[in-house]
């Protein structure tokens, strides 16, 4: 790819990353590009609007999965899709002007991860929702945070997203594990994770791309 | 009820049809709702209740029904600055 136009999945604090991946809109890899004591985590692109297709959305939430989860389980504040840069200044621009905020947001979430937990109820619609919807409460016990997402379905019970000190996964996985035993065959259990924290930082960039 | 006294209030040269009219259309072209399926769509594909053909072709249906939603909401706005102007 010729254009020096780069696509930016999140921030982490500064560090030097390289690694091939299937990136966002083909690119082949991913890398850092550091300004002070934070990098963004980026590959290249031919445009400034990218494209939202499902594929991308994808490749961009499995990258900041990678990096997440990947040596020295690194903390990263996400990017929302769709956000790129005509050059590595323009990008230097926004890690220099932006960096208080990346910074507070950093400190924020250092050492944790997010996971979703969503709870449908049976097809048949048998479950006790109130019962389902207290029992989950367990999951706070595990997590540092908790976010409510929208019940988007009629069959939707629960639909949360938890930060999660790294430490405490297993226990957070115990609890999960311990809620399907609880309910068997009247709920489905989708759980998700561990994913970049989007939902527990709010980083609104405004600057000219 | 609330929204139709507000919008009254807040603009008394808004008809009673005016209103109707923008409720109608809301319920006819309900993005959210739309928005709401495709995600439900989505989830249950994701545990396995929907097979594959099955979403796909309930994906391209809803779809195809946002676009229009979209599409009718936005000349609907347009319609209506165009009247007030």
């Amino acid at each position: 790819m010729s254009s020096d136009h780069l696509y930016l999945y999140g921030v982490t604090d500064a560090t030097d990353l390289r690694f091939e991946t299937d990136a966002v809109a083909g690119a082949p890899e991913v890398r850092t590009v550091s300004h002070g004591p934070l990098s963004g985590i980026v590959s290249d692109i031919d445009t400034t609007d990218p494209e939202r297709t499902d594929e991308d959305v994808e490749r961009h939430d499995e990258v900041l999965r990678d990096v997440l989860t990947g040596d020295g389980d690194r903390t990263v504040v996400p990017m929302r899709y769709g956000m790129a840069f005509k050059s590595g200044r323009t990008l230097k621009n926004l890690l220099r002007e932006a960096r208080p905020v990346l910074r507070r947001s950093l400190r924020e979430v250092e050492g944790t991860v997010e996971l979703g937990v969503k709870v449908l109820a049976d097809a048949e619609g048998e479950a006790d929702r109130e019962a389902v919807r207290e029992a989950a409460g367990r999951f706070d016990d595990a997590s540092e945070r908790r976010d409510d997402d929208e019940l988007f379905s009629d069959r939707l019970v629960v639909n949360r997203s938890y930060l999660v000190d790294r430490d405490d996964v297993p226990a957070f996985d115990d609890a999960v594990e311990a809620f399907r035993g609880a309910f068997g065959d009247d709920v489905v259990v989708q759980y998700s994770g561990p994913w970049a924290p989007y939902s527990f930082v709010d980083v609104h960039i405004g600057v000219d791309r | 009820m609330t929204f139709l006294l507000d919008d009254l209030l807040l603009k008394p040269f808004v008809t009673v049809l005016d209103v109707l009219q923008t409720m109608a259309v809301e319920e006819l072209y309900d993005v959210e709702a739309i928005r709401n399926d495709l995600k439900e769509n989505q989830l249950l594909y994701e545990l396995g209740e929907r097979p594959e053909s099955e979403y796909e072709r309930r994906k391209a249906e809803l779809e195809a029904d946002l676009d229009t939603a979209e599409a009718a909401r936005e000349q609907y706005a347009n319609k209506q600055l165009e009247v007030r102007s």
